[in-house]
């Protein structure tokens, strides 16, 4: 296997944001603002069309509420 | 355009509010109070969304230094200034995007989750201290020192210096929850802003010479790598984790208890099934949470529900009338620890979402993991007193109960 080499584990296949816990505090936003954005609620909403693994995981990392979920190659 | 003059400290009123914000909901949702010089919002709606307007600018000292002040005043506190003015919760971006997301990764769940061992020890070290009473004043004994205890833990400073911790937040929590700054509430302010700088600053020397595992070091970390950020921001982000994570954790605590113990089989059923506790915390946060209302500047001309509101107009944005409001929430009035989901507001909306938030609740749910499980008896030996405060729900202490294993 080449790259993901500081991931242990499968491949994020999808990001789910729950939004019955999103508060739009923007964090994932600052950390990749060309993949989340917030909806006309002021929701995050993920926009990419792919998925960069490293911020994927930051952006979780730093939600204040743990509203982004990946969910992982089986 | 509504206007009226009431006068939010009213004793009444500071004892049970609730009445009075389902008036303001029903009848005038928005409106201009005069004796306070502002406009009101308090449907759940309303103030979401004003919570989540950009055009909502957070930065109220600035105006307040620059229109309440004479110029020898400005002069005379301009060491106030600097450190308020630096405070996340009190800027607007740009400057806020940069600064929250230097902080946010120190408060994420996951790096509060570490901290759950040592905020256990404290709160069980609490309660052994317990053994033998009767009768405890629950803000005294408890909710004062607790979230004292941890935030100290987390900047690195020792527990002996605690008291001093205290006396710096309460002088500096009468300048910004009393709503109203006097000269005497400035002037001890900036005292204790002084004293608290001073200390710190012997605290960062000590990091210097000794680098250890704590938020302070961290701090530090990102100070050196971050050219935009000096020493002094440091001290004062330490300044405001304590001013913070103090009085409105106290309050979190205190009026929780309060109000979980009114009737006593909420605390059997969380002995009983603690994976309530989870949504026991979030149901004390909506009814009875540590903050009434936050301040808004409008940055703009602007309109809400039709009225116009001026730039440089303050508005008092009321989470606890919007936690009530029957259009977002089922019998709003009714206190239910299973409730779910419960988007309250208690921590506000947006940008400016607490960051303390996961220590916070961590150290509420500790609070109801052990409390219930040693006492089987708490009861208030008279009814709390709220604080005569506009912004923040504060119980005046001592809150005596009695309790029994």
């Amino acid at each position: 296997m080449t790259g993901c080499t500081k991931m242990s584990g499968s491949r994020i296949t999808r990001i789910v944001i729950d939004h019955d816990l999103c508060v739009g505090s923007t964090m994932c936003l600052g950390v990749d603002p060309a993949r989340f954005d917030l909806d006309d609620k002021a929701q995050a909403i993920f926009v990419g069309t792919d998925i960069d693994e490293t911020l994927a995981r930051e952006a979780a990392e730093v939600c204040p509420v743990a509203a982004i979920k990946l969910v992982f190659e089986e | 355009m509504i206007v009226v003059d009431d006068d939010l400290l009213d004793p009444a009123l500071i004892a049970e509010p609730f009445r009075y914000y389902r008036r303001l909901r029903e009848e005038m949702p928005i409106h201009y109070n005069e004796r306070w010089r502002g406009w009101v919002v308090s449907s759940y709606e309303d103030v979401a969304r004003a919570l989540r307007d950009k055009r909502m600018l957070a930065d109220t000292i600035t105006p307040y230094f620059q229109t309440k002040l004479t110029q020898e005043e400005r002069k005379r506190f301009a060491p106030t200034y600097e450190v308020l003015n630096s405070w996340v919760v009190f800027l607007d971006p740009p400057k806020h995007t940069r600064l929250r997301k230097i902080f946010s990764k120190a408060f994420t769940p996951s790096s509060v989750e570490q901290m759950r061992g040592q905020v256990q020890t404290i709160v069980r070290e609490t309660l052994d201290g317990w053994a033998g009473r009767s009768e405890i004043d629950l803000i005294g004994d408890y909710a004062s020192t607790l979230p004292a205890n941890v935030i100290a833990t987390v900047i690195g400073a020792p527990p002996e210096d605690l008291h001093l911790f205290h006396r710096w937040a309460d002088d500096l929590t009468n300048l910004l929850h009393g709503g109203v700054g006097t000269e005497l509430r400035l002037e001890n302010a900036q005292t204790a802003i002084l004293e608290f700088k001073d200390y710190l600053q012997d605290l960062y020397d000590d990091h210097v010479r000794h680098p250890r595992d704590d938020m302070m070091n961290w701090l530090m970390d990102v100070e050196r790598e971050d050219e935009l950020l000096t020493p002094d921001d440091v001290l004062y982000a330490c300044m405001l984790l304590l001013n913070a994570g103090h009085e409105t954790t106290q309050n979190l605590i205190a009026n929780s208890i309060a109000t979980l113990i009114e009737q006593p089989e909420n605390m059997e059923a969380l002995a009983r099934e603690p994976e309530l506790i989870k949504t026991a915390i979030e149901e004390c946060l909506r009814l009875n949470g540590p903050m009434k209302g936050t301040m808004r500047i409008a940055g703009e001309d602007m309109q809400i529900r039709g009225e116009e509101i001026k730039k440089g107009e303050r508005i008092m944005l009321l989470m606890a009338a919007a936690n009530r409001d029957p259009e977002k929430f089922e019998n709003p009035d009714k206190f239910d620890i299973r409730r779910w989901p419960n988007s309250h507001l208690s921590f506000g909306h947006g940008i400016h979402f607490c960051l303390g938030a996961p220590l916070a609740r961590l150290e509420l749910e500790l609070t109801l993991r052990e409390l219930p499980k040693r006492f089987k008896t708490m009861r208030l030996t008279e009814a709390a007193k709220y604080q005569p405060r506009i912004l923040s729900r504060s119980i005046e202490p001592p809150l005596r109960l009695t309790i029994a294993a």
